[in-house]
């Protein structure tokens, strides 16, 4: 399937290409917002059309008896694993009761007629594994969450892909964080070697009194891109933290937004972006305060260190405000490491690739740190050392 | 150019060099003996603090001409670490805050570098925290303040303490204090002193460059360097000190 094929279609076409029936109302919308190409604002600094336009091949979706294990793993967009009695399924999807700014997000439900349905009971944690074993193809599949009230879940987000080349894979939650819960999720994914690009499309609803916190790592090369969309309820909040530590020619980074529809929601996001090599970041970032939203709290702030002259970052963080009532903040610096703070380190016998590595990581590290659970802390300190090494090899 | 027959550890010779566009150093003869304490003393904008980066290899500094030797070799091609690791310590006038990176964590890396350039085993985390507790009580540091990231939201004083700690556990054999005693109060300064004084075996040596002789009431020189526009144009004995606290570095001719 070559997925530029859609572009500047219509409905009935899109419908026939996709041999999609009964799902009107995602068509409508898919074919109103179009394919997304340099012009779409959340697509404008990531090549999305290059990635769009390449025969893959199509993988079949028959869900598989799940075994047991000690978490969910999900092998080419299927469900192979779960811990005992945790509810995960794979069922029809004809609607969804969400909507998004991304045309990806409707296209990947128009290509994945089921979902993966995950259904959190109590308080728990659970790690997901996504994992990807075959080239050149198209992996497409959705994932819905739902937890329940009163109740403190965290999810921890982890890739692996084998030898594998030129995928791409279209992925995505829809989230429905219930009242008065907590859901944490900690999402590490180190890209390199071409093995696949992805583009995940999330949809996340925080009911009233609940509590979102996203945690992103992004360590590596490749391109990927994850376009995010929350709303916010009454009482509701949301923190957000973006770590990006990029290599080689990757195009890496996030599209959000954050739109506060309850009185007295909170919205925190932070972005923290390290750009070695030719790497180019993303950090293209809404905060929309909607009229219904008095006394909300909304901040934002993005800070990006260059390690080499042709690494870029496009960062813009935004702030849509339609009311008074509301405290609100937002900023973003680019530099580059501190020469003062390199020498001090180097004149006590430290070696300018560890001084850097020590910088970088004191850069980082109030991202890092905010992950307590201290194994997943040291996967992500391991993978983040990783890729540092990799780039300062000698 | 120090006085004596003794082995000399350091030598400057015809050192020139700048800063930007300004010429700071303009033909600089020094000679440090070994396990002795220099002072140099001089005005303000004289070169003490540019021939102390000189000496470390700052960033800021271009050489134009002349050399240093360290135990007989020139260090003039050596990045910083390397002369760190050979034993040259540069206590910093301003030592720069690094939020995010734990003190203890710096502290150790670098004594660990030192020890494996040494060919000696590297020390693990309650090996170094028992070398820390007596270095600082000795200072009279709260022990938090090896937790904290380094250097920041230090005092003055505490900045300064956590300078002369770093100088006690990488033991070095050439230590440089610019200006160690500005800013600190007179228990502060009585604590760096100490721990100066600790140091002071007859084998290291001392390079104190200071603006005021308060200093060397708690560490006592062995020579006085006087520096002025680039050059070092005098060297006494201890007896130079009441002098210049009374008629100032106009009236001092150059040798």
């Amino acid at each position: 399937m070559n997925l530029i094929t859609l572009k500047n279609k219509s409905r009935e076409e899109i419908a026939t290409l996709l041999d999609v029936k009964e799902r009107d109302s995602l068509v409508e919308k898919f074919a109103t917002l179009g394919l997304p190409n340099k012009k779409t604002e959340e697509y404008h600094y990531f090549d999305v059309e290059k990635l769009l336009d390449v025969d893959y091949k199509t993988l079949n979706y028959i869900p598989k008896a799940i075994e047991e294990g000690d978490k969910i793993e999900i092998i080419d967009g299927v469900v192979t694993k779960a811990p005992k009695g945790m509810r995960v399924y794979s069922e029809p999807c004809e609607s969804i009761d969400m909507d998004h700014f991304d045309s990806l997000y409707y296209l990947g439900h128009l290509l994945s007629p089921r979902i993966i349905r995950i259904e959190v009971d109590g308080d728990c944690h659970v790690e997901i594994l996504h994992k990807y074993t075959q080239s050149d193809a198209l992996i497409n599949y959705r994932i819905v969450i739902s937890n329940q009230a009163n109740r403190h879940t965290t999810m921890y987000e982890n890739f692996e892909a084998e030898d594998i080349h030129n995928t791409l894979v279209l992925y995505g939650y829809d989230m429905h964080v219930a009242q008065d819960s907590t859901l944490r999720m900690v999402k590490l994914q180190v890209m390199h070697d071409n093995k696949y690009s992805m583009v995940a499309s999330h949809k996340v609803n925080v009911a009233k009194n609940a509590n979102v916190l996203l945690k992103n790592f992004d360590f590596g090369g490749d391109q990927s891109l994850q376009v995010l969309k929350v709303e916010l309820g009454e009482h509701a909040s949301i923190e957000a933290g973006h770590l990006l530590y990029l290599n080689e020619n990757s195009k890496r980074g996030t599209a959000s937004q954050i739109i506060h529809r309850g009185e007295h929601s909170t919205s925190k996001q932070e972005a923290k972006n390290i750009l070695d090599g030719q790497a180019r970041g993303i950090f293209d970032a809404l905060i929309r305060v909607e009229h219904s939203a008095r006394f909300t709290k909304a901040e934002q702030s993005a800070k990006s260190i260059l390690l080499h002259e042709k690494a870029y970052m496009a960062s813009k963080p935004q702030l849509e405000i339609y009311i008074d009532e509301l405290e609100a903040s937002h900023g973003a610096t680019t530099g580059q490491l501190d020469e003062k703070q390199l020498f001090y380190l180097q004149s006590r016998g430290i070696s300018y690739i560890e001084a850097r590595k020590i910088l970088v990581i004191a850069f980082a590290n109030t991202l890092i740190e905010q992950v307590k659970d201290t194994r997943h802390q040291d996967r992500i300190k391991s993978a983040f050392e990783a890729v540092f090494y990799a780039s300062n090899k000698g | 150019m120090s006085k004596g027959n003794n082995k000399s550890v350091m030598k400057i010779e015809n050192l020139q060099a700048k800063i930007g566009d300004k010429q700071i150093l303009k033909g600089l003869n020094l000679e440090l003996e070994a396990g002795k304490v220099h002072a140099i003393m001089g005005p303000n904008g004289a070169g003490k603090s540019t021939l102390s980066k000189a000496i470390v290899g700052h960033y800021d500094i271009e050489i134009l001409g002349g050399d240093i030797t360290y135990k007989d070799k020139s260090i003039l091609e050596m990045e910083a670490e390397e002369r760190a690791l050979e034993g040259i310590f540069l206590s910093f006038q301003h030592p720069v805050e690094i939020p995010g990176v734990n003190n203890a964590y710096f502290l150790r890396t670098a004594l660990n570098a030192k020890l494996k350039h040494q060919g000696k085993d590297e020390l693990n985390a309650a090996e170094f925290l028992r070398l820390m507790k007596g270095h600082l009580e000795m200072l009279g540091m709260k022990s938090d303040m090896i937790s904290r990231s380094l250097n920041e939201g230090f005092s003055g004083g505490e900045k300064k303490r956590n300078e002369i700690l770093q100088m006690l556990t990488l033991e070095p054999e050439v230590i440089i204090l610019d200006e160690i005693d500005s800013g600190l109060d007179i228990d502060a300064l009585r604590a760096v002193s100490e721990g100066i004084n600790k140091m002071k075996d007859g084998k290291r040596t001392f390079l104190v460059i200071t603006h005021y002789s308060r200093i060397l009431d708690y560490i006592e020189p062995d020579y006085i360097h006087v520096l002025k526009d680039g050059k070092v144009i005098k060297t006494a004995g201890p007896e130079l000190v009441p002098y210049l606290e009374e008629h100032g570095y106009d009236g001092i001719e150059e040798d």
